[in-house]
């Protein structure tokens, strides 16, 4: 486990576009931070998913996940080293852009209660994309998801993922949100280990 | 040892593997031939755990590649167009790999010297040609010096020096004890190298044995030129030999060429050529796979 995990952290730091881009996220996320420390939050969040999500699908959009399956035939092992990677550079990449926030004076409740959530949104990123297992169309699905069911049909109030995020994030950190997040990322886990067994797709 | 036993897959009622039973045994060079669609890559994609059969069993060394301890010290493979993330370098892929197998950054930079990509091993590989795509997902595949390799044609994109060094390459493994089973389309190229030849039709087995035994299977004609060819076909009939012509030279099947020269000199007539007329792997193939 411990050696996928390096070798995953290895792939993605030698990928400069990925770094590039997780560069220019965080600053933006740091950005947002010194106005509204609950701006951060949210670029947070979607910044950890959007990593999780994109270094799993890119895995099997480029197929380099038949060299790790090569390498570890437990697929089960696979996912959950994709998982640890993902969430030891979200809480990184969390921790960094949140050094705007903080350092204000209120600011210390929101960085820690998103300290928290964060690693359970890589885990729900990279659990949904290991069953989508497309880029495009899981960053097309979560904006209209987002956009749509949960922000102009829930006005995210619904317990759906990621209005949940969002209130266990909130300046009043809600535990209510924060279960609610919990049990949606079992959920996502539990149905990517279901779905695991399924055959690669060849070119 | 890489076996087959009733290997089957099935895409709804589409059997894309049928049935199919074959060995490829150490020591030698396993030729995996099928036109488009036959089911080459979905077999080794279930030999190496990739795809999940509806039936039957994939075993390397008697296991299915899930129960292996080390995979990538005991299997290589090579499939597709080499795979690999665009983004990374062709070293930066060697490494992650070599993590993963185990072994250390010496033997990336032996490997890359030994596939020709030393100098551009700092490139983007999606700046690399699909040759040295190919170079870099043997290098990948041998990261480990693995015992048995599975290539799913590897020559794709190879010049022809490249196909040379390939073939030498797998020739060498072979010849060390090793097992190779590759699938190509090249199959003149393929020829020059394998032992066995398994060949496979809409999933299912038409052969599967020692290539010579599939050369011998389509016997070799002999054409034959000399200087009374009606006494020559005579003498080969007797023989019980069947003869045919194309109007410049004699076509003769059933006779071994030592037969056909000592029935002329017999017959007293000269020869002005003789030749075994043996067919290529693709006449037998297409054959084989039409039937």
């Amino acid at each position: 486990m411990i050696t996928l995990v390096r070798s995953e952290l290895y792939r993605m730091a030698t990928i400069r576009s990925s770094w590039l881009s997780l560069a220019l996220f965080g600053i933006m996320a740091a950005a947002f931070g010194i106005p509204e420390s609950y701006f951060w939050a949210v670029f947070v969040g979607l910044g950890a998913f959007g990593i999780a999500a994109l270094t799993v699908a890119q895995s099997h959009q480029h197929h380099t996940i038949a060299l790790l399956y090569l390498a570890r035939p437990r697929r089960v092992t696979v996912l959950f080293a994709q998982v640890i990677t993902t969430v030891l550079v979200a809480v990184v990449f969390a921790g960094l852009s949140g050094l705007t926030v903080l350092v204000k004076e209120d600011g210390s409740k929101i960085y820690f209660a998103t300290l928290y959530v964060v690693p359970l949104m890589a885990v729900f990123g990279a659990a949904v994309a290991s069953v989508v297992r497309r880029a495009s169309w899981l960053l097309f699905g979560f904006g209209v998801w987002f956009v749509v069911v949960e922000g102009l049909l829930g006005r995210l109030r619904w317990n759906l993922p990621i209005s949940a995020y969002l209130a266990a994030v909130g300046a009043d950190t809600e535990t209510f949100g924060l279960l609610v997040f919990i049990m949606w990322t079992a959920a996502a886990l539990g149905v990517a280990m279901l779905a695991l067994p399924r055959d690669l797709s060849g070119d | 040892m890489i076996e087959t036993l009733d290997l089957t897959k099935t895409y709804g009622r589409v059997r894309a593997v049928d049935s199919l039973s074959f060995t490829a045994a150490p020591g030698r060079v396993t030729g995996f031939l099928g036109l488009n669609g036959s089911g080459k890559t979905t077999t080794l994609r279930m030999l190496l755990g990739l795809t999940r059969p509806t039936s039957g069993a994939a075993l390397i060394g008697g296991s299915p590649f899930s129960e292996l301890k080390s995979p990538l010290r005991q299997v290589g493979a090579v499939l597709e167009q080499g795979i690999v993330h665009p983004g990374q370098s062709g070293r930066a892929h060697l490494v992650t790999q070599a993590m993963l197998a185990g072994v250390g950054r010496d033997r990336v930079d032996e490997l890359l010297e030994q596939v020709g990509l030393a100098d551009s091993a700092g490139l983007r590989a999606g700046d690399y040609s699909l040759g040295m795509r190919q170079r870099l997902a043997v290098a990948t595949a041998l990261l480990g010096s693995p015992e048995i390799l599975i290539f799913d044609e590897p020559a794709n994109g190879l010049d022809p020096s490249g196909i040379a060094w390939l073939r030498g390459l797998l020739r060498d493994h072979a010849d060390a004890g090793g097992t190779v089973l590759i699938s190509s389309h090249l199959l003149a190229e393929l020829a020059q190298l394998i032992d066995d030849a398994v060949i496979i039709a809409k999933g299912q087995l038409r052969y599967s044995g020692p290539l010579l035994d599939l050369y011998g299977s389509a016997t070799g004609r002999l054409r034959i030129r000399g200087r009374d060819p009606v006494t020559l076909w005579r003498a080969f009939e007797e023989a019980g030999a069947k003869v045919t012509t194309d109007d410049e030279v004699l076509e003769v099947d059933g006779l071994a060429a030592e037969e056909a020269g000592e029935i002329a000199f017999a017959a007293g007539v000269p020869l002005y050529e003789l030749s075994t007329d043996i067919p290529n792997l693709e006449q037998i193939f297409l054959e084989l796979a039409a039937a």
